[in-house]
């Protein structure tokens, strides 16, 4: 039986898997480390390092930033420098030390060491200035969006150099939300100029300092960014949902990066939820995609669910779609 | 070209600054503000059309939209009084227990640049405070409701119903990623649409059926 690491190469080069690879098991997520970006509590709500007032409300499954006049970050996008500082990333050894016996207890024939950077830089850009802002603003402060832009891919760049020296991680988990679930908010042609030169940088840095596997979430429609985001060195799309094509992207684009995801969130984290209608979409998702450059999972952008028992019902599921089809 | 056609092709475009002196320069050679603003009202129901086919994406709305509203600007102490520019006030808000906006304030600009009044409640809106909306407003034709997801669709089926039952002359329209035309019938709206162009079609459809 091969492990989990090398089931996913397998299923990853077109070779011969010998079962689904389940969802998040072959990525060891490194989540405690002295950089791992501040996240508010459910119910109450924080500043984070740069400045962006995030709100957890109660019952709600996410942090959302607050973008009023008075929260908001950047007031005028053409003086952005006025109001964005990065934070700081230098830390003693003694801050890492829980990270790095973490990256030490991990198996790395069993699985990936994985960190975890979120958010990206389109979502980050918007949790500076607002959603509708920032749209605009790469029409209209194309140069501001650019300066900015860099400036943010220096910090990654930064972060990037601090996990590959305490961590030497094998593999890199990107969150970065590029679509809603029936299109990509800007067009492949903006997403080319402002954002796949920027990710080049990024995810290049990984991957030449050791890093095999460039893991991308964005739970969305992109098929449109497909060739941004092979250009970009992503090795595997996490959170690809099913108003995606993904048959069509396997076969067109499975030589150059694998799918994960096919099963939306929504439709399986809820609170009425059942085992039964669990079954139903991993069944779906297996049948319809297949064995090779397809990883059956959730599409939300961790192992973990809104409502206790579904993520690993879907990995029961995967298991029983393994014994099936393999 | 004529200068009217000019607006409309540069609301199109997006060139917020180059609209109002267009609208100016429109009106100064004699055209009504009434024709103006319904030429932009047009371009704004290409760039709707264009959204809902994928052809553009949302900065491009957001910018159009914004050239119109710079359009408007100018027209506005013109038009002051004149109801019959109008297709009446429509309410629109996410429901209860969903604070997501972004998709809300898409459909509500667009809503308005088909020539509607827009009465924003913002997000986290009780069904009850969506029918005070209602009578606190003049002309109410329309109330458009948003909810993003699978466990604030109760509260779309509250509102609507609560919505329904107080205001049976309001059509109430719905729409969020997991709103579905069936979900939509199923709890007695009256219409929904998948995107914010094609939610400014349904609600000038719904307001002068």
């Amino acid at each position: 039986m091969l492990t989990k690491r090398q089931n996913l190469m397998e299923v990853m080069k077109g070779g011969s898997p010998d079962r689904f690879v389940k969802q998040y098991e072959a990525f060891a997520l490194m989540m405690k480390t002295p950089i791992t970006r501040l996240k508010p509590p459910v119910g109450g709500s924080i500043v984070n390092e740069w400045g962006v007032t995030l709100s957890w409300p109660e019952g709600q499954l996410g942090s959302f930033p607050v973008h009023d006049k008075e929260h908001i970050v950047i007031k005028d996008i053409t003086k952005w420098r006025d109001y964005v500082k990065a934070p700081n990333l230098d830390y003693p050894d003694e801050a890492w030390a829980t990270a790095v016996a973490d990256a030490n207890a991990v198996d790395r024939n069993d699985q990936y060491v994985t960190v975890f950077v979120a958010p990206g830089l389109f979502e980050h850009v918007h949790y500076l200035m607002s959603m509708e802002e920032a749209l605009m603003a790469y029409y209209e402060e194309p140069e501001a969006m650019h300066e900015l832009i860099d400036y943010l891919v220096d910090f990654e760049l930064r972060l990037a150099k601090e996990f590959v020296k305490h961590l030497k991680p094998d593999a890199v988990f990107h969150h970065d939300d590029w679509g809603s679930q029936i299109n990509s908010f800007i067009s492949p042609a903006m997403f080319e100029e402002f954002f796949e030169p920027a990710y080049k940088k990024i995810y290049g840095y990984y991957k030449e300092n050791g890093v095999e596997l460039i893991i991308h979430h964005s739970d969305s429609f992109a098929a449109n960014l497909v060739p941004s985001m092979i250009e970009m060195g992503i090795d595997i799309w996490q959170g690809v949902m099913n108003t995606n094509n993904i048959p069509e992207l396997i076969k067109k684009y499975g030589e150059k990066i694998t799918f994960m995801g096919g099963i939306h969130s929504g439709l399986v984290d809820f609170p009425t939820w059942t085992p039964g209608i669990v079954a139903e979409y991993v069944e779906k998702t297996c049948e319809e995609n297949g064995k090779l450059h397809f990883i059956p999972s959730q599409t939300s952008g961790l192992p973990i669910d809104s409502f206790p028992g579904v993520y690993d019902t879907i990995n029961k599921e995967i298991d029983r779609m393994s014994e099936k089809m393999f | 070209m004529s200068k009217i056609e000019e607006v409309k092709t540069k609301v199109e475009a997006g060139k917020s600054k180059l609209v109002p002196g267009l609208v100016q320069e429109a009106l100064d050679e004699g055209s009504a503000p009434g024709e103006i603003l319904q030429a932009m009202v047009d371009s704004m129901g290409v760039v709707g059309e264009k959204f809902s086919s994928g052809e553009i994406f949302v900065p491009e709305m957001l910018i159009a939209a914004k050239a119109m509203s710079k359009g408007v600007e100018v027209l506005k102490p013109l038009m002051a009084g004149d109801g019959s520019a109008s297709l009446g006030t429509c309410i629109i808000g996410t429901v209860a227990g969903d604070l997501h906006d972004i998709g809300k304030n898409l459909v509500s600009m667009m809503i308005e640049s088909a020539g509607f009044d827009m009465v924003d409640l913002g997000v986290d809106v009780p069904a009850d405070t969506f029918v005070q909306a209602v009578k606190d407003n003049t002309n109410v034709k329309l109330v458009a409701c948003s909810g993003l997801l699978t466990t604030t669709m109760p509260a779309l089926k509250e509102a609507v119903a609560t919505v329904k039952a107080a205001c049976p002359d309001v059509k109430v329209m719905v729409g969020g990623a997991p709103v579905t035309p069936e979900y939509a019938a199923e709890v007695g709206a009256d219409g929904y649409a998948p995107d914010a162009g094609s939610a400014a079609v349904k609600a000038k459809e719904l307001a002068t059926a």
